[in-house]
């Protein structure tokens, strides 16, 4: 989860995540050398006696701020595209889960093998107990298993939600009339937590969404206590 | 990034270089940072030395700082991601090793029937 004055990504829980932390750095570099570049380019404007009031063309400077740019968007370019499409590869979920997002909660249905379906509300302020997370615990988590790829299938029953989980590199929209689909895979056990990424009324900030990640064992004793 | 603290700790917040850049933190960085800086003094100091132009040793110094911090960048990253690929696949091996010993799915039962034959 986040933690306080949190700046930079979460803690990457799978494998997209991390190739998106690495494009991240990588990005950010480029960022880091441009912003110099234009800080020491406007010292340098602050501080020439030279003018010159009969210039008529810079060929050499035209090229170099034409090829150079067009350069570093490549550079970028190619490992985004790289990850977007390693998002869409297939890789055989073991399980289906669908999420629909209501105003103001998150509704799970796991209807592979039997009928099991749940509501995830938040837990009020005044409800937790000393420990708890403010404004992102929920009263019923979505358990699932680590380390295997899970479908997910995301849609809404009133307006547009947003299910967003930062650690896993997730956010798809819930949009009503329509099946969003993304893929779940943890590389390790435990908690992680996301909010609702897309307005949707005055409680659009206290619908949480909270995976519990746990071995296939605890899964199948979880799923066959639910049912 | 950061794990949760104890309550006696002090809160460290990460240096971040204009703001932006955490070094501390993301693998390659503080390399590629310190290489550039002395790539640019080594550039613009011998330009200098060479020309005694103030100025033009300065921008001599900035470009030679970019390309340092660049090439080490890169070269650095691409180190790193190739030694993340072999602990994945030696993470593997191990697990695959451990759960599939003394089974017809042994790694190393496969490897020396295919040796023998």
């Amino acid at each position: 989860m986040a933690y306080p004055s949190q700046l930079g990504l979460q803690d990457a829980t799978s494998p997209i995540m991390e190739e998106l932390m690495n494009f991240h750095d990588h990005t950010l570099m480029i960022v880091f050398l441009i912003s110099s570049l234009v800080l020491y380019i406007i010292t340098l404007m602050l501080t020439t006696k030279l003018t010159h009031t009969s210039t008529m063309d810079a060929q050499e400077v035209e090229t170099i701020w034409t090829i150079l740019p067009a350069v570093i968007l490549i550079l970028i370019a190619l490992p985004s595209l790289r990850i977007l499409y390693m998002m869409d590869e297939i890789n055989n979920p073991i399980i289906t889960v669908k999420t629909m997002g209501h105003q103001w909660y998150w509704s799970y249905e796991y209807t592979d093998y039997e009928d099991l379906c749940f509501d995830s509300y938040m837990i009020p302020t005044n409800d937790l107990k000393p420990g708890d997370l403010r404004l992102l615990e929920v009263d019923n988590r979505m358990v699932l298993p680590m380390e295997l790829p899970i479908r997910m299938l995301i849609s809404s029953e009133d307006v547009l939600h947003s299910w967003a989980v930062p650690s896993l590199g997730l956010k798809t929209d819930a949009i009503p009339g329509r099946l969003n689909q993304a893929t779940i895979s943890s590389n390790r056990p435990g908690l992680f937590y996301g909010q609702c990424s897309e307005i949707c009324g005055s409680n659009h900030s206290f619908m949480p969404i909270v995976l519990e990640m746990v071995p296939m064992k605890c899964f199948e004793t979880w799923s066959v206590s639910m049912i | 990034m950061a794990a949760a603290r104890e309550p006696h700790e002090p809160e460290k917040k990460s240096f971040k270089l204009l703001g932006i850049l955490d070094v501390e933190n993301i693998p390659c960085a503080r390399e590629s940072i310190l290489y550039g800086s002395l790539g640019s003094v080594v550039a613009g100091l011998g330009h200098f030395l060479v020309t005694s132009r103030i100025r033009r040793s300065c921008d001599v110094g900035v470009g030679g700082f970019m390309l340092v911090t660049l090439g080490c960048w890169f070269h650095c990253r691409y180190n790193f991601a190739k030694q993340r690929i072999q602990e994945r696949i030696a993470r593997e091996g191990i697990k695959n090793k451990i759960l599939y010993e003394s089974t017809h799915l042994d790694p190393e039962r496969k490897t020396a029937s295919s040796n023998s034959s």
